[in-house]
């Protein structure tokens, strides 16, 4: 393939990094002050902004209303600057309207809903900058909103991308591995009790690889784990320790 | 709007502490909030900015994209505006809950800069009656804690001064068609003059006083307010009521006068503010939402 | 000196299930008891029972009308078959975004139901103490009721807008133009009195 390599022969990838290394992810919580909860993530140059509101009543059509549970209502939503190419709708497209169906597949699974009947949780997700990777930041961050937001959950939500070029597989793919059309994986897992809330994967890949490519992306989400777990941590600490208990 | 609930008891409270010049937060009738600005937070874009004001969470990317220019200025490029109300800001701007708001503002930042001194859109020109270059300003509103027009003039004022166009040669074939080339290098790039860009100050008119940056509380005891564009001399370029109430001739004139002295304080220290940024240069530590 | 706090994350194993029984802030997962929210771990023991496990966090979260709460609302509609209410407060605990809540017609009093009237109970504006009686279904808000004699009306505006004195558990009194109306008035613990 001419033009750009997407492993070198010395097992480099387009921006330096091993096979199996994260881009590098920075994240605060409590961004915003009128919100339930609110986080910030930046995994590489993939910047997004998650909030949270909730529970309360049921906005819209009340007999949406689920008896025993809390309806969890997602929005992901693009910024027009976002891409190199503007976009014209920040939400709305089916692109978008995808990415919603699997945001709130997979918190469905985590947050305990059953706790909070004929209420709704709002999530909503904004993508600041787009370089790849525009699910699985969302996913994190929205884990991090949830906690935030104090809304009890089963355990966090990591999500990590993994794709696979010449028998190698790479963890955390960004914008221009993405484009490049090989396969990839798309994986959110709860990582204390290792159940995979979504696995999603895209163009062909032969199914003896399946199990490398997964374990990749597993082992790419637990690295994720520590970092959510060391922010979260230090943010219940920082609360602690301000309020004097 | 985001609406907040306030009793007759606070609304009270708020009306007699401004009748002494002193509102809630121990402002003064004229202050502003602590406010922040941070320029080229986002890379994908040609320029782009962040304002803090209080709870008001705004961010600006402007993308300068190849045009055609329009029939009847054909020497000029332009711009055109969008706002998105996200959801974030309040629950009630999911799906379409924030356009209503959202074509406000763009109807008014049109009307701020349809008149020609606000920026030079000559220098946008690259070929008369074929080539010019396009400012797509994109206006995302990620929380909502009063006074918006304010904070979205000083970001779009912020993020035009942060904006970089590349530059291009034109070239002219044998056949004379021409061919546009962008130069290589990507500090090569021209820098728009955002001297005359006007800021708009909200005066909100609270008992018989008025007061400039409302918080949400504010605004819900207001009944009408007087939106002013100022340029940095102290020039008023627009003029709009919003509200529902009605205010006499005196109170517009005392408001006017209250705007162009806030406006020309408020252009001097946005200035100073860009200016200390770029003058950091490439040292500078980009804080965004991580500070 | 305070024992050192033990913050813990939404997933940890915090004790097994002979250890401890399950606060808030908890749940059980094959007989472990994990936490479910980011906060400080709280042991409370009670004498001959397990330890309650539980986690505290530092802001209350949105709590959620339960059957059997005494809650704090205000009406803003009526007709004669119920009042319309939205709910302000959970206890003493403010809310963020309002609750909707119906007081039907029967559940106004406890006595004489089929006798009341909704228009001389209650009017739109007024502040009134309920308790839940159902979550409510499809086509419903949450069900209120009133029918006991610490709940009812707590403050009113008259007619000319001033606000009312009770003077019996029916009747309010304006001070201002000495005119009496009828509402269902709370009869208020003594001690929330001030004299």
């Amino acid at each position: 393939m001419a033009g750009l390599e997407l492993l070198s022969d010395e097992g480099y990838r387009v921006d330096g990094r091993r096979a199996g290394e994260l881009r590098k992810v920075r994240a605060r919580m409590g961004v915003f002050a009128q919100a339930d909860g609110s986080a910030y993530i930046e995994q590489g140059n993939t910047k997004v902004l998650a909030v949270v509101y909730g529970p309360h009543e049921m906005r819209g059509s009340r007999s949406k209303a689920l008896h025993d549970r809390a309806l969890v209502n997602c929005q992901y939503s693009m910024a027009t600057f976002s891409t190199g190419e503007r976009k014209r709708r920040p939400h709305g497209d089916r692109k978008s309207s995808e990415m919603t169906l699997h945001l709130k597949q997979t918190f469905e699974a985590a947050i305990l809903t059953q706790l909070y009947p004929r209420s709704q949780i709002d999530i909503y997700v904004q993508v600041l900058q787009a370089d790849g990777g525009n699910y699985c930041a969302s996913v994190n961050a929205a884990t991090l909103a949830t906690i935030d937001a104090g809304i009890p959950m089963r355990d966090y939500v990591c999500a990590s991308s993994a794709g696979f070029i010449e028998d190698t597989p790479l963890a955390d793919l960004n914008y221009v591995e993405e484009a490049a059309g090989g396969p990839q994986v798309a994986l959110a897992l709860l990582p204390k009790s290792d159940q995979i809330a979504l696995l999603e994967m895209n163009s062909r890949l032969h199914e003896d690889h399946l199990d490398q490519v997964i374990e990749a992306a597993i082992k790419a989400c637990k690295d994720i784990y520590t970092v959510l777990d060391q922010v979260v941590r230090e943010h219940v600490h920082e609360v602690t320790t301000l309020l004097g208990e | 709007m985001a609406s907040v609930v306030l009793s007759e008891a606070e609304k009270v409270y708020i009306v007699h502490g401004i009748q002494e010049d002193l509102r809630v937060d121990g402002r003064g009738c004229e202050d502003y909030r602590c406010t922040e600005v941070e320029t080229d937070v986002v890379s994908n874009t040609s320029g782009s900015a962040r304002v803090k004001l209080g709870h008001t969470d705004i961010l600006v990317g402007v993308k300068a994209e190849m045009g055609t220019p329009k029939l009847e200025k054909p020497d000029e490029g332009y711009l055109e505006f969008f706002v998105d109300c996200s959801a974030n800001a309040t629950p009630e701007f999911e799906g379409r809950g924030g356009e209503e708001l959202g074509t406000e503002i763009v109807n008014t930042l049109y009307r701020i800069f349809s008149n020609g001194s606000s920026i030079d859109l000559k220098s946008l020109c690259i070929n008369p009656r074929e080539h010019c270059w396009v400012l797509y300003v994109d206006v995302l509103l990620l929380e909502c804690g009063g006074n918006l027009f304010d904070a979205i003039s000083i970001a779009v004022k912020a993020a035009l001064f942060n904006t970089r166009i590349p530059k291009v040669r034109v070239l002219e074939d044998d056949e004379g068609s021409k061919e546009i080339e962008l130069s290589d290098d990507p500090y090569d790039c021209i820098r728009l003059n955002v001297d005359n860009v006007p800021c708009i100050i909200t005066l909100s008119k609270i008992g018989c006083r008025h007061v400039v940056d409302a918080t949400l509380q504010e605004e819900a005891c207001s009944l009408a307010s007087l939106l002013l564009s100022v340029t940095n001399r102290g020039t008023l370029t627009c003029m709009k009521k919003l509200g529902k109430g009605s205010l006499d001739p005196e109170s517009i004139f005392e408001m006017m006068e209250t705007g162009k002295k806030v406006g020309k304080t408020l252009h001097i220290a946005l200035q100073k503010t860009l200016e200390k940024e770029e003058s950091l240069g490439t040292t500078r530590q980009k804080v965004g939402f991580l500070g | 000196m305070a024992p050192p706090v033990r913050c813990c994350v939404p997933g940890e194993r915090l004790c097994s299930l002979e250890e401890g029984a399950a606060g808030s802030g908890t749940y059980t997962r094959h007989g472990y008891v994990c936490a479910s929210l980011a906060g400080c771990l709280l042991k409370t023991s009670e004498d001959g029972a397990l330890p309650v496990v539980s986690v505290v966090r530092d802001a209350e979260s949105q709590l959620l009308p339960d059957v059997g709460a005494v809650v704090t609302c205000k009406v803003c509609s009526i007709n004669s078959r119920f009042a319309k209410v939205h709910i302000l407060y959970i206890g003493s605990t403010p809310l963020k975004s309002t609750f909707r809540g119906t007081i039907r017609r029967e559940d106004i009093r406890a006595t004489e139901k089929d006798k009341v009237e909704v228009y001389k109970s209650f009017r739109p504006g007024d502040i009134v103490l309920a308790k839940v009686i159902s979550l409510g279904d499809m086509q419903s808000n949450y069900l209120l009721s009133t029918a006991e004699n610490e709940l009812g009306v707590v403050v009113a505006h008259s007619e000319a807008g001033a606000q009312m004195v009770p003077i019996s558990w029916c009747e309010m009194q304006c001070p201002r133009t000495h005119s009496k109306e009828l509402r269902k008035v709370a009869r208020v613990q003594p001690e929330f009195l001030q004299t």
